[in-house]
């Protein structure tokens, strides 16, 4: 194995040091990205495309910069680091597909999403963009139309979604980060299902312009990563409102809140509360094992239930179906044949939902926040389980959870979607069993908070309760 | 809703929006309106009052050249 070959299997922090010590080259970590990617894809099913023309360009650009003393590339923070995006967010020269069959039509981005350009102005190199289940509606990336995304820790089964290409390679060790999208769980529940970390920030902290919408009131961009330095030095370098003005309505143009300085606090003072009643009853045992184990670690005694979930996921599903459906209205009417058959008929089920229930929705929804405010009154950290059970095979139509039988495919979400639907700030962390597969636990903090969850985050991982190893090197060796 | 009100609401809404529903589609559609049609049941019974706010805040939009650099 190569220098680069086995630099990939680190973390994007050590990466970009061995780059900025002129160790490796920015173009050799490209390059063994790119090989490990043409070597395992054909299985993971991660990439829909992968941009390595322009990843190349960049390597040796960066290469050159370095060789040559320019200003700030000692300092970049991602230098060399090879990512990729799923495949809702902008890319120059592409169409934006979000997963569909009927975007591929369109004419191509003309410039790179705000978030690939933060990311790439840190030294980092894109490297392509990843399947997802159509326009995010979904908890599985089975993409009709590009197949589905495969789980690299056990290829017969799913990777989670919608951002599934992005939690599949990172396990996989294609990138060693990558971002997606969480409208209702969609980054949480791949990360939770690949063994990956990922972090859904607060409603509003990071911008989205250059990525295609779901729900303009519930998306969230955030990142995925095999280590929580990575996650939080992303996320860091992606966080600021907008410079030259408001182009995304959602963002808060709140001042960046760096994280990782406060990374390495530890839990002094931190009071931490395990979510019971609806989290406990609809988790099978391996994931209310993980969240015992993750409880354990944090010294949480306190068991409390979140006060309104069930009126605040039902909330969640009923503005998503409803605006969901509107947004896709003239296609639906159209071509609904060219629609993904695994959510086409919730879409059109959505888009003809009465208008009382989604202003009821939305009411309940603000009172739904108001009463989880009040919890955090007395707790910092609350835990729950991110998905209600390990990873399923591929195909699966039905979901058992406390005596009932459940549509799995809405279902994944069950435990993610009361969170993202009031904004808060969720960090999931993968925690394995003696044997099987993992499942991931939510470390949800007060909005704006995500330093707390993080902090958390990293004390779970040193303790080596939290873990993202790479999958088996059969898939494809770097 | 019962599964007969679902059927004659389902079918109205879908042709005031000028939503054709193949036959294919239909059993579905059904399907998933059921389902929000519990949602909005379990929505139903949570008590609201004049003053309850929805959660979404209309923002004013200033002019590009008062706009925040």
């Amino acid at each position: 194995m190569s220098g680069a070959a086995e630099c990939l299997r680190g973390d994007a922090t050590a990466m970009a040091q061995a780059v900025r010590s002129r160790k490796i080259s920015a173009a050799a970590l490209v390059e063994a990205s790119l090989a490990h990617i043409a070597a395992s894809n054909g299985r993971v099913n991660a990439f829909t495309e992968v941009t390595a023309a322009r990843a190349r360009q960049r390597a040796a650009q960066l290469d050159q910069q370095l060789a040559g003393d320019a200003p700030g590339m000692a300092e970049s923070p991602l230098l060399g680091v090879p990512f990729a995006v799923k495949n809702l967010f902008d890319i120059e020269g592409l169409s934006t597909l979000a997963g569909s069959a009927i975007e591929r039509e369109r004419a191509p981005a003309a410039a790179d999403a705000l978030l690939v350009q933060r990311l790439e102005a840190a030294g980092a190199v894109l490297v392509g963009a990843l399947n997802m289940d159509e326009y995010a509606y979904g908890f599985t990336t089975e993409n009709s139309h590009a197949g589905p995304a495969r789980n690299p820790h056990d290829l017969t089964r799913i990777a989670g979604g919608s951002s599934g290409g992005s939690g599949a390679a990172v396990a996989a060790g294609q990138v060693p980060l990558a971002l997606g999208s969480d409208t209702n769980g969609s980054i949480r529940v791949p990360a939770s299902l690949c063994g990956v970390f990922g972090l859904k920030p607060t409603f509003g902290r990071l911008p989205r312009t250059g990525s295609y919408p779901f729900i303009s009131g519930l998306d969230h961009l955030g990142p995925f990563a095999r280590s929580v330095r990575d996650l939080a030095l992303s996320y860091d370098l992606m966080q600021g409102p907008e410079s030259g003005g408001r182009r995304d309505p959602g963002c808060a143009q709140r001042a960046a809140e760096p994280v990782l300085p406060s990374l390495a606090q530890g839990m002094d003072g931190l009071r931490v509360g395990v979510l019971g009643g609806y989290f406990q009853d609809h988790a099978q045992p391996e994931a209310r094992a993980a969240v015992q184990r993750v409880a354990q670690a944090l010294h949480a005694r306190d068991t409390v239930e979140l006060p309104m979930v069930e009126a605040g996921r039902a909330a969640a599903f009923l503005i998503t179906n409803a605006e969901g459906g509107a947004l896709h209205l003239d296609d639906l009417r159209h071509r609904a044949a060219d629609f993904e058959p695994l959510s086409r008929d919730r879409f059109l089920a959505g888009a003809l939902l009465p208008s009382a229930w989604i202003d009821r929705a939305q009411r309940v929804r603000r009172l739904y926040a108001q009463a989880v405010a009040g919890l955090f009154e007395h707790f910092d950290v609350l835990l729950a389980a991110a998905t209600p059970c390990a990873a399923t095979p591929i195909g699966t139509e039905w979901l058992e959870l406390n005596g009932k039988r459940l549509p799995l495919r809405p279902s994944m979400g069950l435990l993610t979607q009361p969170f993202s639907c009031i904004g808060l700030p969720v960090c999931a962390v993968p925690v394995w069993p003696d044997a099987g597969l993992p499942v991931g636990v939510q470390l949800v903090t007060a909005p704006w908070r995500e330093d707390l969850a993080l902090r958390a985050a990293a004390v779970l991982e040193a303790a080596g309760i939290a873990r993202a190893p790479l999958a088996s090197p059969t898939i494809g060796e770097p | 809703m019962t599964p007969p009100q679902i059927e004659a609401y389902v079918d109205a809404a879908a042709a005031a929006l000028d939503l054709p529903l193949s036959a294919e589609h239909r059993p579905g559609v059904l399907q998933y309106f059921a389902l929000a049609a519990g949602f909005a049941a379990q929505l139903q019974a949570v008590p609201l009052h004049a003053h309850d706010d929805p959660a979404p805040v209309f923002m004013p939009v200033e002019p590009a050249a008062k706009a925040p650099a």
